[in-house]
């Protein structure tokens, strides 16, 4: 990423729309917008339909400040400041409900606009960002004034990445996140469609807004989107049947659901084999860490499974991400936090052993999980095992990769299961024997040592798991 | 105006909204296609010549 002498940063996923572009500032988010954007923020901050989605925080605080904030870079005549996003997070670590309660909020939104004369030149789920489990529309930069007898230029975008993954979810039962992970643009109509045949084509919005809007993009690809807006016009296309659309779209995706199956990661809590002596033993420890310091801004618990040390940490933090791999857990998850109002914990799907990747353009676009995690401190709880024993990381590479996930200065809480711990039995009962001889305790510890300052150490009662904070850089 | 959008909305994308926005869109759809077919007999004869 280049810096600029003045110490901005552009951001490297805002290239798209040459229109306006986000920077950095330290912990500021500046949008430089251009002659012709900065007279559409004009016109949208005097509206009352943003002002009022403002209000509601469904979309991202947004204020003009100085425009000297961008010196040097004259294209930009007017400069706004956003709201900053505790942890900025890809649709590909959501999970179904998320990214459904999200696509519900764009076209809240849109909805919104349509009748004050405003529409969106995009339909992205990049769009969106969340503020704990309350999704929050962040492109500012993508309102315009509609033109009559337009049809929303982003449906296609709003299809790819957001209501095909969920016609994946709610008909297939196929999890959305690889494929939009493999894809920046989302999936295609035609990528799609050979999963919807024989009955499956009739499915909810199948027949229209996958094979009928398949059939004429090939139908339609040698026409140019500025004759077909034409003759739509001329048809008596209108900012009514606009409006409809979008309810349309609406209505549908409300009724796409996909109700989280019971998973051996759903009862893991209840079966893990804690006792209540151990788990109060644990709760203590880990809040002691939490308080023993200043308050953590952005904390990370790695397989956060319920999400009970998320809850315990959300009291203590400004923002907890519990990261879990399995997306069935995560659904549960945000469902509960989302039912208890709660806006400090945000929940992602992801494989540990498999952290997302930086993707889109030069593979910065999308910023990987790496780049964006400078936690305050790292809680790793019931993990360790799983990444050594499990999938067969070495031990060293497990702390090195823990103490990666840290701003300087942070506190990471960790977990050592023995490997007498039942749980710990059971993963090594699939490896052939002898295969993981440093897993102990000692090494652990010496590891640990040499990289962080153990500040704390606790067995718990039933001598098979050992809790550390430590401290590192310390 | 002279409208720069910076998305490809996809002439198809476009079309296929009048469709799902119920009776009043295939009307309009409907409109477009005729039109297309009238422009097309329309034109052929000066075309072949």
């Amino acid at each position: 990423m280049a810096i600029s002498p003045a110490g901005l940063r552009p951001e490297p996923g805002s290239f798209r729309d040459p229109a306006n572009r986000v920077f950095h500032d330290g912990d500021d988010v500046l949008r430089g917008l251009d002659a012709q954007a900065a007279e559409h923020w004009r016109a949208l901050a005097g509206s009352e339909f943003f002002t009022s989605l403002l209000a509601a925080g469904k979309v991202c605080g947004t204020e003009a400040v100085e425009p000297a904030r961008l010196a040097g870079a004259t294209r930009w005549t007017t400069v706004l400041r956003h709201e900053r996003i505790p942890f900025v997070s890809h649709p590909y670590e959501w999970s179904f409900t998320m990214l459904r309660d999200a696509a519900l909020l764009h076209l809240e939104i849109l909805r919104a606009a349509l009748p004050a004369g405003f529409t969106t030149k995009d339909g992205s789920a990049y769009n969106l960002q969340w503020r704990g489990s309350e999704p929050v529309f962040i492109d500012v930069g993508s309102f315009e004034p509609v033109r009559d007898g337009e049809p929303w230029a982003g449906y296609r975008q709003f299809c790819q990445t957001m209501l095909y993954p969920l016609l994946l979810g709610a008909h297939l039962g196929v999890d959305f996140q690889p494929w939009l992970r493999a894809r920046v643009d989302g999936i295609e109509a035609d990528a799609l469609k050979p999963l919807f045949r024989g009955l499956r084509r009739l499915s909810a919005g199948v027949p229209t807004h996958l094979h009928l809007h398949a059939a004429m993009q090939n139908r339609n690809a040698a026409a140019t989107t500025t004759d077909v807006r034409a003759q739509l016009r001329a048809a008596g296309y209108s900012r009514e049947l606009a409006l409809a659309t979008v309810r349309g779209i609406e209505k549908l995706v409300r009724r796409l659901d996909r109700p989280p199956a019971a998973s051996h990661w759903a009862d893991y809590q209840r079966t893990c084999g804690y006792s209540e002596q151990d788990r109060a033993g644990k709760e203590r420890f880990v809040a002691t860490a939490l308080t023993g310091g200043p308050r953590p801004r952005l904390v990370l618990d790695l397989g956060a499974n319920d999400g009970r040390y998320a809850r315990l940490a959300a009291r203590h933090a400004d923002q907890v991400v519990a990261v879990e791999q399995d997306p069935a857990v995560v659904d549960t998850l945000y469902r509960a936090l989302r039912a208890e109002g709660q806006r400090r914990i945000l929940p992602l799907v992801m494989d540990l052993a498999d952290p997302s990747p930086g993707g889109g353009w030069r593979g910065v676009e999308r910023a990987s999980f790496a780049d964006r995690a400078a936690a305050d401190v790292v809680l790793a709880l019931a993990v360790v095992h799983h990444l050594a024993i499990g999938r067969n990381v070495p031990l060293a590479e497990v702390v090195a990769w823990l103490t990666d996930l840290c701003a300087p200065g942070a506190r990471i809480v960790v977990e050592f299961v023995h490997p007498e711990d039942p749980m710990a039995q059971r993963l090594l009962a699939n490896k052939p024997e002898g295969t993981f001889p440093d897993y102990r305790r000692a090494e652990f510890e010496r590891l640990l040592a040499a990289r962080c300052h153990i500040a704390g150490r606790e067995e718990l009662p039933s001598g098979t798991r050992t809790l550390y904070t430590a401290v590192v850089g310390g | 105006m002279s409208h720069l959008a910076y998305l490809d909305a996809g002439s198809g994308s476009l079309i296929v909204q009048a469709v799902v926005g119920g009776v009043a869109g295939v009307a309009v759809a409907a409109k477009l296609y005729w039109r297309r077919l009238v422009d097309r007999f329309r034109r052929q004869p000066t075309d072949q010549r």
